[in-house]
């Protein structure tokens, strides 16, 4: 039987994923842009959880959206420097996608510099980060997966009401929808995709924060899991933030429960292959569904099953 | 005996890896437009074919232990010492096995290419080169986790087919290993000026052009997959029997898939003199930052192994934005004037 504790854990572990994949599918619909640098930028966000905590003290939880603007603000660098001169001159998604991955490289390897920094000059040991012990209990759980799940509850209604409700929201889906004609109407794309630079980082370094309370980290921790990132966006549809979410909850809770089934049912030995499980949900999807969670029209499934209901 | 410093030829044998390397990443790229992401996973396995299978056919011919318990570490280099005392008197053994294991690997690297582009024939742009770049990632973890073919994370020693060759080892492989190189440059230079290379140009540039002039892309994208990883993985094998050993940690998508883009990109996709001269530069480069960095190490608070990161990051990211071409680009392909072949047809 699988523990209480496990399934909490999971859920925080899913949350953040969830998090992690709203803003590479934010990026994507903006720029066209497959965002490999997001392995780095979540990094970047469990790094500063773990670096403030360490200095100042506290709750981690008080440097959530420290996390969230210092890495949104490493997006819209990205942006201006990399990305922006890239599209103004038309280049094709694999060389957008493939300017990401040397964008990753050198923030990784800045990343690996500022370990090194904390051990000589602070002493921290930053090689191997936990920071479970500075969470709170919750009826003998782990406060994360409370505080977690409200952070994407307030996310999701944050973005859903910024999109909908907001002026500037209806010009970022006009955007979405077709930049040339947008741009007619006097929108100006270039701070729209700015925007969705700045908040898809933000994410990213939210959820970074969110993960170093619940996993052990080290510099690679965002190279690690970048496939269930990808992968829980492209279950997810890559068209669609709330298809995102769902696929970074699905994805987190196959991989981290699945993985506990199996090893229970097999023995210990399956646990390393856990990276197994995204990969063949991002295949799943690809080959049956590509169109993703997103991509399902809930109002018709819901009225023919009104149907089938009704009828019986 | 040293005729030729260390350093030299180290910067050769990279250089020569490498090389099979990027033109196999570059025929795919390069010249048929394919996202490759995944390079690392033809490369792995040309390594896990030189890793597992002649140390243990060999095991097999000498009574031996061949089976699981062959890449078990405890017996794993005893075995492979014995084995190499029989390769020292054996040159003719050492041959055949070499290019046998180099036969195999290709062949074998070519039925990978072949499983990968079951996908790749539906997906596109991104979404292909996602699930290429998850799939490398997933046999690099299976093949360190799974001990019974090249042990796992204590890897395996890998027999020596250089060994009779004495004290000239070293001299041997490298020239060994650069012969082979330049031989695929020209196998793949002859490759990408015939018909077949400019169908693949065509098809990169316009596949609804070229499926009007009766060309099937799924043939063609599969048999390009197929040639880029047998070649992909020829480079594994040969890179495996030159370090004689054999770890799946070694294959990790920045040193087999992102730095041979980044060769590339310097050099100039879709032109392979450009990619020969691209990996000739940074291979050189990161030898002199591997030699050098020692004597930042006093002045910087961090490890200046990471320097070689950040500069291989930039370069792509510069090459993308300022010179998208390379610094050699690709040139346009000149065919035989009609006069040419009216005369060449009525000779």
């Amino acid at each position: 039987m699988i523990p209480p504790i496990a399934v909490a854990k999971a859920v925080a572990y899913a949350d953040s994923l969830a998090l992690m994949a709203a803003g590479i599918t934010l990026i994507y619909m903006c720029t066209k842009t497959f965002n490999f640098a997001h392995a780095s930028f979540v990094t970047w966000g469990f790094y500063i959880a773990f670096t403030l905590t360490s200095l100042y003290g506290g709750s981690p939880y008080y440097y959530l959206p420290v996390a969230f603007i210092f890495v949104g603000l490493l997006g819209v660098v990205v942006y201006v420097l990399v990305i922006g001169p890239l599209m103004r001159r038309g280049a094709s998604p694999t060389t957008l996608m493939m300017s990401t991955l040397g964008v990753d490289l050198v923030l990784l390897s800045f990343i690996q510099m500022f370990t090194d920094y904390l051990t000589r000059v602070f002493k921290l040991y930053a090689r191997k980060i936990v920071l479970e012990v500075y969470d709170f209990d919750v009826f003998g759980l782990p406060g994360v997966t409370f505080i977690s799940l409200v952070v994407v509850v307030f996310i999701i209604s944050a973005l859903h009401i910024f999109l909908v409700r907001t002026k500037f929201g209806t010009a970022m889906r006009a955007t979405i929808e077709n930049p040339n004609l947008a741009s007619v109407l006097g929108i100006n794309p270039d701070v729209v995709y700015l925007t969705s630079w700045f908040l898809g980082g933000g994410l990213a370094g939210l959820a970074g924060a969110i993960a170093s309370i619940t996993i052990t980290g080290d510099p690679t921790v965002g190279s690690r899991i970048v496939v269930s990132m990808f992968a829980s966006s492209i279950v997810g549809g890559l068209y669609s933030i709330y298809g995102s979410v769902l696929g970074g909850l699905l994805i987190g809770l196959t991989e981290y429960l699945g993985i506990m089934v199996l090893a229970i049912q097999l023995g210990g030995w399956v646990a390393v292959y856990r990276p197994v499980i995204p990969l063949i949900a991002l295949a799943t999807t690809l080959l049956v569904y590509p169109k993703g969670l997103g991509g399902i029209n809930w109002s018709r499934i819901t009225v023919r099953f009104k149907s089938l209901v009704g009828g019986s | 005996m040293e005729l030729i410093p260390p350093v030299i030829l180290y910067i050769l044998v990279d250089f020569s890896i490498y090389l099979i390397v990027t033109l196999s990443l570059n025929l795919e790229v390069g010249y048929a437009g394919l996202p490759q992401f995944g390079r690392v996973l033809a490369v792995l396995t040309g390594a896990l074919v030189a890793g597992a299978i002649p140390g243990r056919l060999l095991a097999l011919m000498y009574g031996l232990p061949y089976g699981p318990e062959y890449a078990f570490y405890e017996y794993n280099y005893k075995v492979v010492d014995t084995l190499n005392t029989i390769l020292e008197k054996n040159p003719l053994l050492s041959v055949t096995i070499f290019i046998f294991t180099l036969v195999l690997a290709m062949v074998l690297g070519a039925v990978i290419g072949y499983l990968t582009s079951k996908p790749a024939i539906r997906l596109r742009e991104a979404y292909l080169g996602i699930t290429l770049l998850a799939m490398g990632d997933v046999l690099m973890l299976i093949t360190y986790y799974y001990t019974p073919i090249i042990g796992g994370t204590t890897g395996v020693s890998v027999v020596d087919p250089f060994r009779w060759t004495g004290g000239a080892r070293f001299y041997v492989a490298t020239f060994t290993l650069l012969g082979i190189a330049l031989l695929t440059f020209l196998l793949i230079e002859r490759l990408t000026k015939s018909p077949y290379g400019r169908v693949l140009r065509a098809m990169r540039d316009s596949e609804l052009a070229i499926t009007v002039y009766g060309r099937d892309i799924v043939k063609l994208r599969t048999y390009t997959l197929m040639v880029g990883a047998a070649i992909a993985s020829l480079g594994g094998a040969l890179y495996t029997f030159y370090t004689g050993s054999c770890i799946a940690s070694t294959y990790t998508r920045v040193t087999w898939t992102f730095w041979p883009w980044a060769f590339m990109m310097l050099g100039g996709t879709g032109n392979n003199l450009g990619v020969m001269f691209g990996v000739l530069v940074f291979v050189i480069v990161k030898t002199l930052i591997v030699m050098y960095r020692g004597l930042l190490a006093p002045y910087v608070p961090f490890d200046p192994v990471w320097l070689e990161y950040t500069f291989v990051g930039m370069a792509i990211v510069l090459i993308a934005i300022f010179r998208p071409q390379g610094l050699i680009p690709e040139k346009p392909i000149f065919t035989i004037p009609r006069k040419k072949i009216e005369e060449l047809i009525k000779a």
